[in-house]
């Protein structure tokens, strides 16, 4: 499913987003990278309407988001934050249940299928076995897998994913990274990180995003678009782009 | 694991079950002895009347305009308010929040005081009381902002609400002639002793739709417990659903509160025993909420009723318990919120 902006603000009192016309394709993982507030975050929140955006301003398959009914949307698109707070210790398999939401009339309980979409969910991210552990039992890599486990079991096309790999080890965030490509590639969905590390994001990314001050600096195929000028210019730092078998790393 | 489970399953049930029996036993508790037998008689003898002439008239008296309307107000109350700070902590995903630190409880005591001072005991103080523990919230949440986030924020504007609305109590009090003032003065510290059919067939109905909506949400505060945001992109409409849950929160709180005064800490202590108990599923927390708070409340009242010949107001019985226990919770939690 395509997403397309045409045209989107968003102002925070010392903050303002700007993004003019972007389209993102089908079933590709898309990386967004710049510096500390250049907006990722509020661009990602944007994208999933989870901020209040204006009409006409972001069509999903060429349905206008900020036209749709909460569940509507929640069935196109699905934000994951960064990190879950844990005021409420709920058990795993009920976290994962509660993805079905936008399936489940607010005066209804979850029915068995909702039960077996968010088992399989919890499945396809290999965490079966902790269907009955409390969230508060996790560790931090375990508790990312279970919060795209609940974007699954919502089921949308696409999904936002907010600093994914953040407190990850250098396996666990391998192992993400896998996940997140069997997404695109199996579940044929639309993908969009934000992302720190630029190694990471031109490694496991088909697009990449510069963002800096609000604005998108430059898009365009990871391997085409990251050169050492760009980096240069968005990060106002200097910076080299380094190769080695196949894979780029970055000098500064 | 299993074993485990099905222990907490036959826990589940015997709370279920805990309200209907503890029901029976309190109206055969008072300070009127009459045996369990000569109750039943009783019970039997309204039915037909003619079948058991040998029942004293006292007896139906007692168990029909005394214990029934008061043991009926004990077991409603204790699941409303149980039910209620429930909901409230999880709508404001803070385990400490509950319909006294919003306003409702002291918004629902001006009205209803208000109504019975100026109107009288004909017009039903629900009303009054319904409507100014909504202006008590909804001034607690337009004030505190984005409050729900920012758990202080909605403390101190809390705090700030309900001593604006004491003090109009106070002045509804001062204007009270001596005589209403000694029944509100008894009424505000929480009793169950004024128990009517009359205030029954006010609150009571409002009492339930409240409890059945919140019901029917059971699931639902499960997503709203989580961060508005998330909520948000799982599909729910959160401003909406937070207006509903209010809303029937605060119509609950104010039907209760308005027939027995402020009765402090047990929507707040409830919910906490039950999520220790079983976990945090709201499908679970609401109705042993419910069941517990009810029970719980029946059990003070026998309490009150049988250990001794004068009356401590329930209120005053609960906040007694209630503030250790909340005091231990909060070191506890203290992690969660801060």
């Amino acid at each position: 499913m395509s997403i397309r902006v045409a045209g989107l603000e968003f102002a925070y009192p010392k903050f303002s987003l700007r993004v003019e016309g972007i389209a993102f394709e089908t079933a590709k993982v898309t990386a967004i990278v710049g510096p500390n507030g250049a907006g990722k975050t509020t661009f990602l929140k944007c994208l999933g309407a989870v901020l209040p955006i204006p009409k006409g301003a972001l069509f999903i398959d060429g349905r206008d988001l900020a036209a749709l009914k909460s569940r509507e949307r929640a069935r196109l698109v699905c934000y994951v934050p960064q990190e879950h707070d844990t005021t409420f210790n709920y058990t795993v398999s009920d976290f994962v249940l509660m993805g079905r939401a936008a399936y489940i009339s607010p005066f209804a309980l979850p029915s068995h299928e909702d039960a077996e979409s968010a088992a399989e969910a919890l499945e396809f991210v290999g965490l079966s076995g902790f269907a009955d552990r409390a969230i508060s039992e996790l560790s931090s890599g375990e508790r990312r897998l279970v919060l795209i486990a609940r974007a699954l079991a919502q089921q949308s096309a696409v999904l936002l994913m907010d600093e994914p790999t953040t407190f990850l080890d250098p396996k666990h965030e391998t192992e993400l990274f896998r996940l997140i490509r069997k997404l695109a590639v199996e579940k044929k969905k639309t993908i969009l990180v934000t992302l720190h590390s630029l190694e990471m994001a031109v490694q496991h990314s088909d697009l990449m995003v510069f963002m800096k001050r609000g604005e998108v600096v430059a898009y365009g195929k990871s391997a085409e678009v990251f050169e050492d000028s760009l980096l240069e210019r968005v990060y106002d730092m200097q910076m080299k782009i380094i190769d080695w078998e196949g894979r780029k790393f970055v000098l500064r | 694991m299993n074993g485990q489970n099905s222990r907490t399953k036959a826990l589940a049930v015997f709370m279920l079950v805990l309200p209907l029996v503890l029901f029976f036993i309190s109206l055969s508790i008072g300070t009127y002895g009459i045996s369990p037998r000569g109750l039943f008689q009783a019970a039997l003898s309204v039915v037909s009347p003619a079948s058991h002439p040998e029942v004293p008239a006292a007896h139906r008296d007692i168990l029909l305009r005394i214990r029934l309307p008061r043991v009926l107000l004990a077991l409603a109350v204790g699941a409303a308010l149980s039910v209620s700070g429930a909901s409230l902590q999880a709508l404001f995903k803070n385990p400490l929040v509950n319909e006294y630190i919003l306003g409702i409880s002291s918004g629902a005591a001006f009205g209803a005081a208000l109504s019975l001072v100026f109107l009288g005991r004909a017009f039903p103080p629900q009303l009054a009381g319904f409507l100014f523990a909504a202006v008590a919230v909804g001034a607690v949440l337009l004030i505190s902002g984005k409050a729900e986030s920012h758990f202080i924020s909605l403390l101190l504007t809390g705090i700030i609400v309900t001593a604006f609305f004491s003090a109009l109590l106070s002045l509804v009090e001062f204007f009270a002639s001596p005589y209403v003032l000694q029944a509100l003065f008894f009424w505000l510290m929480g009793s169950l002793s004024l128990a009517s059919w009359k205030d029954l067939y006010v609150s009571l109905p409002l009492i339930a739709a409240g409890l059945v909506v919140l019901y029917l949400l059971r699931w639902r505060l499960n997503v709203l417990s989580m961060s508005d945001e998330e909520a948000r992109s799982l599909g729910v409409n959160v401003r909406r659903e937070k207006i509903l849950v209010i809303a029937a929160t605060t119509l609950i709180t104010a039907a209760a509160t308005a027939i027995v005064g402020i009765i402090g800490w047990l929507g707040f202590i409830v919910p906490h025993l039950v999520r220790m108990m079983f976990g945090a599923d709201n499908r679970r927390v609401v109705p042993l909420s419910a069941a517990m708070g009810a029970s719980l409340m029946m059990i003070a009242d026998d309490i009150i009723r049988g250990v001794s010949s004068f009356e401590i107001p329930i209120g005053i019985f609960t906040s007694l318990v209630g503030i250790p226990v909340f005091l231990i919770l909060l070191k506890k939690t203290r992690k969660v919120w801060l």
